[in-house]
């Protein structure tokens, strides 16, 4: 999306705030609450990142986005419900991010089956990458970052991977489909993944856990899968007291597709794969909130030459988030992140397989009308390695409007 | 303690004034017998209960939540009889979070009047209003705790819920005691009305009547319907 083009849909956006007071703050409801649909709309800018700390693939920007999410929920009875949600980035196509249908086997009890693309079991960030939910408008590096990792090739070497520090926007290796494309984050906040889901609380609310099987892996979510092994994955929620929130996650399943199992002539590439494990809290009460999220990403991938790589490739994020309301309408907010990686020996250095990343975003937002908000933030960026630019101080602006 | 200023004697002298006048004007208020409005609000079509939005990215279903009574309205004096404004008196209200629902969802109070927010969840909440006529945000706050706001200025508030976005409520702010509630039949009673002749206007979910004229005999009942939506 051009300059010009984002401008003038950012300024349009602002003009549609005082329309907006006229747009019903509500959910759309239909068949006397059966049907009901909710939307949010995001437009971002943010100024140039030659950096590309920010970027989800080789063309977007988290920062330089115009993202509409619609979603819809269809309540078919007490016990079943469709949900679903269809999301574009940058008008470039319409995505069905969600689609998946909810049964509740008995009414009066906190358990639910979910079927279909359902939401993340892992971790906390990933079910709220919502604008109107992230007070900041980068996101944590670990949703977000792209590694140098890919599940469709891999590096021969231990050499070969340091030499792609850094790279992970646009990355290409000698084994597997060497065209260039993408790496995958710790865990991807831009796909849901396929697969059949169960969850469960306690009528207090006090303790909630939750199980899914599905297709593909947190770094690689799918819609149909491509190495025949399934991602098991869980999380357990405890709410002690009143404003506290503590989870943990792991996850488990298998990495590298089929054809790059087949380039390196393995039959089966099920024992390559992503594990993961995460700790999240939140902390809230009168006009603050904290949030702290870790996980640690290990991968395993075929040893093709020497150097070998020394496996699990691991990847350890952390980051902690600050809100404070200071008036009705304002708020501020601040987040530190870093995202490390484990070391590997190459022939000539040994260094970690891609370059730490270290983010400080400050901003705060306000609250035009209940439901239209604008943003402001402002993030230093630093990598340790890697050709690319190693610091960027980068600023941004965000309308947000849902209902 | 210091002396008294040449300043606060003159207001001292003010006020004396002014509540001579306003004795004056009661007394007369008292010779005519006080009347009243009372009457229905019949709603052709009933605002539907707000749902919540669409869980998409909730683990499991969220638990039900209470319906809103939107069904009660308003009515109130558009304008108000001369010396309804000294009566002012700070009172006090209370409007509930229970079951992921404001309770009432309508309250209608006069300007002076402290209102209390308490939590009878067992959750968080988070009551903020971003209205012209009162700013506010009471932060969160568990189960068994209160939070007061006072309401100065007349106009309409809209209150919600940080956390809840379901939630929401409104409070009208008047600055006469000349106002009445509907219970869910729609039926209304404004008493201690002096006599003359008003506009009155029934208000609904933000939906407001024409003011429709009526005169208010000495010491008598006047029949007023409205019909809204």
């Amino acid at each position: 999306m051009s300059f010009r083009t984002m401008a003038a849909l950012l300024l349009g956006l602002v003009g549609a705030g005082r329309a907006a007071a006229q747009v019903p703050s509500e959910p759309l409801a239909f068949g006397g609450g059966r049907v009901t649909i909710g939307a949010d709309v995001s437009a971002s800018f943010g100024g140039a990142d030659p950096g590309f700390f920010n970027y989800t693939d080789y063309d977007h920007s988290a920062l330089r986005t115009l993202r509409i999410d619609v979603t819809g929920a269809v309540r078919a009875g007490r016990h079943l419900t469709l949900l679903g949600e269809m999301r574009t980035e940058n008008v470039d196509g319409v995505v069905p991010y969600a689609l998946y249908v909810r049964f509740r086997p008995w009414a009066d009890r906190n358990i639910d089956i979910n079927a279909g693309r359902v939401p993340p079991t892992f971790g906390a960030f990933a079910r709220r990458t919502y604008a109107s939910d992230n007070p900041l408008i980068g996101y944590p590096l670990a949703y977000q970052y792209l590694t140098s990792l890919r599940p469709d090739a891999m590096p021969a070497s231990a050499d070969e991977l340091l030499s792609k520090q850094a790279l992970g926007w646009r990355v290409r290796y000698s084994v597997g489909d060497q065209a260039f494309d993408r790496g995958v984050p710790l865990v991807s906040a831009f796909r849901w993944d396929t697969g059949v889901q169960a969850h469960a609380g306690a009528p207090n609310g006090v303790i909630s856990g939750t199980v899914s099987v599905t297709t593909g892996t947190l770094s690689n979510p799918l819609f149909s899968d491509d190495n025949n092994g399934r991602q098991l994955a869980g999380r357990i929620q405890l709410r002690p007291v009143t404003g506290l929130i503590v989870g943990t996650s792991a996850a488990y399943g298998p990495f590298i597709t089929n054809a790059l199992a087949r380039s390196v002539s393995i039959d089966d590439g099920g024992q390559y794969t992503q594990s993961a494990w995460g700790a999240d809290a939140e902390y809230s009460r009168a006009h603050y909130l904290l949030r702290f999220e870790s996980i640690v990403s290990g991968w395993r991938l075929p040893l093709v030459h020497q150097p070998a790589i020394d496996l699990p490739l691991r990847a350890v994020s952390t980051s902690l988030e600050g809100r404070y309301k200071i008036t009705p309408a304002f708020y501020a907010a601040a987040r530190l992140d870093h995202l490390g990686f484990s070391h590997v020996v190459g022939t000539q250095v040994t260094a970690p397989w891609d370059a730490p990343v270290t983010r400080l975003e400050v901003g705060g937002g306000y609250s035009i009308l209940r439901n239209l908000q604008a943003k402001a933030s402002v993030q230093r960026d630093v990598r340790d390695g890697g050709r690319l630019q190693r610091r960027a101080i980068l600023g941004a602006a965000q309308l947000v409007f849902w209902f | 303690m210091s002396r008294p200023s040449r300043l606060s004697c003159f207001s001292c002298l003010t006020g004396v004034a002014c509540l001579a006048l306003f004795v004056v004007d009661a007394t007369r208020a008292q010779a005519a017998r006080l009347g009243s409005i009372r009457g229905r609000v019949e709603l052709r079509r009933a605002a539907p209960p707000i749902e919540r939005r669409p869980g998409v990215s909730e683990l499991g279903a969220a638990t039900a939540v209470a319906v809103s009574d939107r069904l009660r309205s308003v009515v109130y004096l558009e304008t108000a009889p001369r010396g309804a404004f000294e009566t002012s008196e700070g009172g006090h209200a209370v409007m509930d979070q229970h079951n992921e629902t404001f309770v009432p969802h309508v309250l209608a109070i006069m300007t002076g009047t402290t209102v209390d927010f308490p939590n009878t969840d067992k959750f968080y909440h988070n009551v903020f209003s971003l209205s012209k006529v009162a700013k506010f945000d009471l932060g969160r706050y568990a189960a068994g705790r209160s939070r007061t706001v006072r309401f100065d200025r007349p106009g309409i508030v809209r209150v919600f819920c940080d956390i809840h976005s379901h939630m929401n409520a409104f409070i009208l702010v008047f600055s006469h005691p000349f106002f009445g509630m509907t219970d869910t039949d729609g039926r209304y009673r404004i008493d201690n009305i002096p006599p003359g002749t008003y506009n009155v206007i029934a208000w609904n979910e933000g939906t407001s009547s024409d003011p429709k004229p009526v005169t208010v005999p000495d010491g008598g009942i006047t029949e007023l319907d409205f019909s809204l939506r």
